[in-house]
């Protein structure tokens, strides 16, 4: 299938079976979704399991965990485990599916037909980088300016400070964006 | 705060994401659509600010630490829907890249962080701001998390309500674990909604109306 409508397919495809999987109320369907995408999925996908591991296996273990705890404290007995750990493996398939989907479509060609939502991302994420090395090297400023470990107060005005800086300079970017835009017939 | 994927079925995230859809367009078509030259820019600068204040973390006393969330200050400075446009993309971003929140619970998000809680404070705002301005700011910052925590709250839930099987933790442990942490960053997000504020007067950025704020 020829680019643009294979990334478009493949994302439309993804969101579908993301959907999906969190109607699973038993643990058989996504048991079957993850050997399914293992299998479809098998270039990259130690990849992305590490990748799922890493960003949303700790917290869905840690919400769910937290929230049976707080069962326990509250009931004065131990919940069932089973629905706990049934949220926690549909918050890792899910990932799964939608991170390996992710890395097999185009994003930008997958908006070419939306030139708008298209220039929108390369300028969001243009400015997420130029912005977060503002404020990297704005809070190891901060840092080496005190004698001491930052605490919470000196955080506070530090990113007041830096949020300050952040606006002014994005605001200045976008206009410079715009006039070069303009200049180059968008 | 934000909910994940998983945790929340259908049921409830596809209500949610025809809410919210048709309030990104209005949102969108309403505050960049006059020009795609000069909005698309600026709301790219905007997401991006509010992408970068999230990664801001704030040590909390317990050996934790939260997050800012900068969408009410977004509302603050230009206006709720702007706030809940630009907080939409932010969800997008993270759940993307970051695998933070989810595709599927976008629609929940964006209505408990992007619009309830914005709005929220931006009332607050507006309600007290002519005699106390500070205080309203950072009332509105704190309050502001409130709502958006209540929101999360009040999802989470509907769906035990719905299928206490599916979403097992009952609400009123839900309640607890999330308002209790809720209500000290709610302090830090009003402290840095007020330092933002008087720093962006002195730097001349007036705050006004949707969409309203300019340069002295």
């Amino acid at each position: 299938m020829p680019e643009p409508r294979r990334s478009q397919a493949l994302l439309a495809g993804g969101l579908a079976a993301a959907f999906a999987l969190s109607a699973a109320r038993s643990p058989a369907p996504l048991a079957a979704a993850l050997a399914l995408a293992a299998l479809l999925f098998r270039r990259g996908i130690v990849r992305q399991a590490r990748r799922v591991a890493r960003a949303v296996l700790p917290v869905s273990l840690l919400l769910a965990g937290a929230s049976a705890a707080a069962a326990r404290l509250a009931g004065g007995a131990w919940p069932d485990p089973a629905p706990y750990a049934l949220l926690v493996l549909r918050a890792v398939t899910i990932a799964l599916v939608v991170f390996s989907v992710l890395a097999r479509a185009d994003l930008q060609r997958a908006l070419l037909p939306f030139p708008t939502a298209s220039r929108l991302l390369v300028l969001t994420l243009a400015q997420v980088h130029a912005l977060r090395l503002l404020a990297t090297d704005s809070l190891l400023g901060l840092r080496s300016r005190m004698p001491r470990k930052p605490g919470a107060v000196d955080l506070l005005r530090g990113a007041g400070g830096i949020t300050a800086a952040l606006l002014t300079l994005s605001l200045r970017n976008a206009r410079d964006v715009a006039d070069a835009m303009r200049s180059r017939g968008f | 705060m934000h909910v994940p994927d998983g945790f929340l079925s259908p049921q409830v995230t596809l209500p949610a994401l025809a809410v919210a859809a048709p309030l990104w367009a209005w949102g969108a078509r309403r505050h960049f659509g006059r020009s795609a030259l000069d909005a698309l820019p600026v709301m790219g600068a905007l997401t991006a600010l509010a992408v970068v204040i999230q990664t801001i973390m704030i040590p909390v006393p317990g050996g934790t630490s939260v997050h800012l969330v900068g969408a009410v200050l977004l509302a603050l400075l230009f206006g709720p829907t702007v706030a809940f446009v630009c907080e939409g993309l932010v969800l997008a971003i993270q759940a993307v890249a970051l695998g933070a929140g989810g595709v599927t619970v976008l629609g929940v998000n964006a209505l408990a962080l992007g619009l309830l809680g914005p709005l929220a404070g931006w009332l607050l705002f507006r309600a007290l701001r002519a005699p106390f301005p500070r205080a309203a700011a950072f009332l509105a910052g704190w309050a502001g998390m409130q709502v958006s925590t209540a929101a999360v709250v009040g999802a989470l839930a509907l769906q035990h309500a719905l299928d206490p099987r599916y979403f097992p933790a009952p609400p009123g442990v839900v309640a607890v674990a999330m308002l209790v942490p809720s209500a000290l960053g709610g302090v830090a997000e009003g402290m840095y909604t007020v330092f933002a504020m008087a720093l962006l007067g002195k730097a001349g950025v007036r705050v006004g109306e949707a969409g309203g704020t300019a340069h002295a």
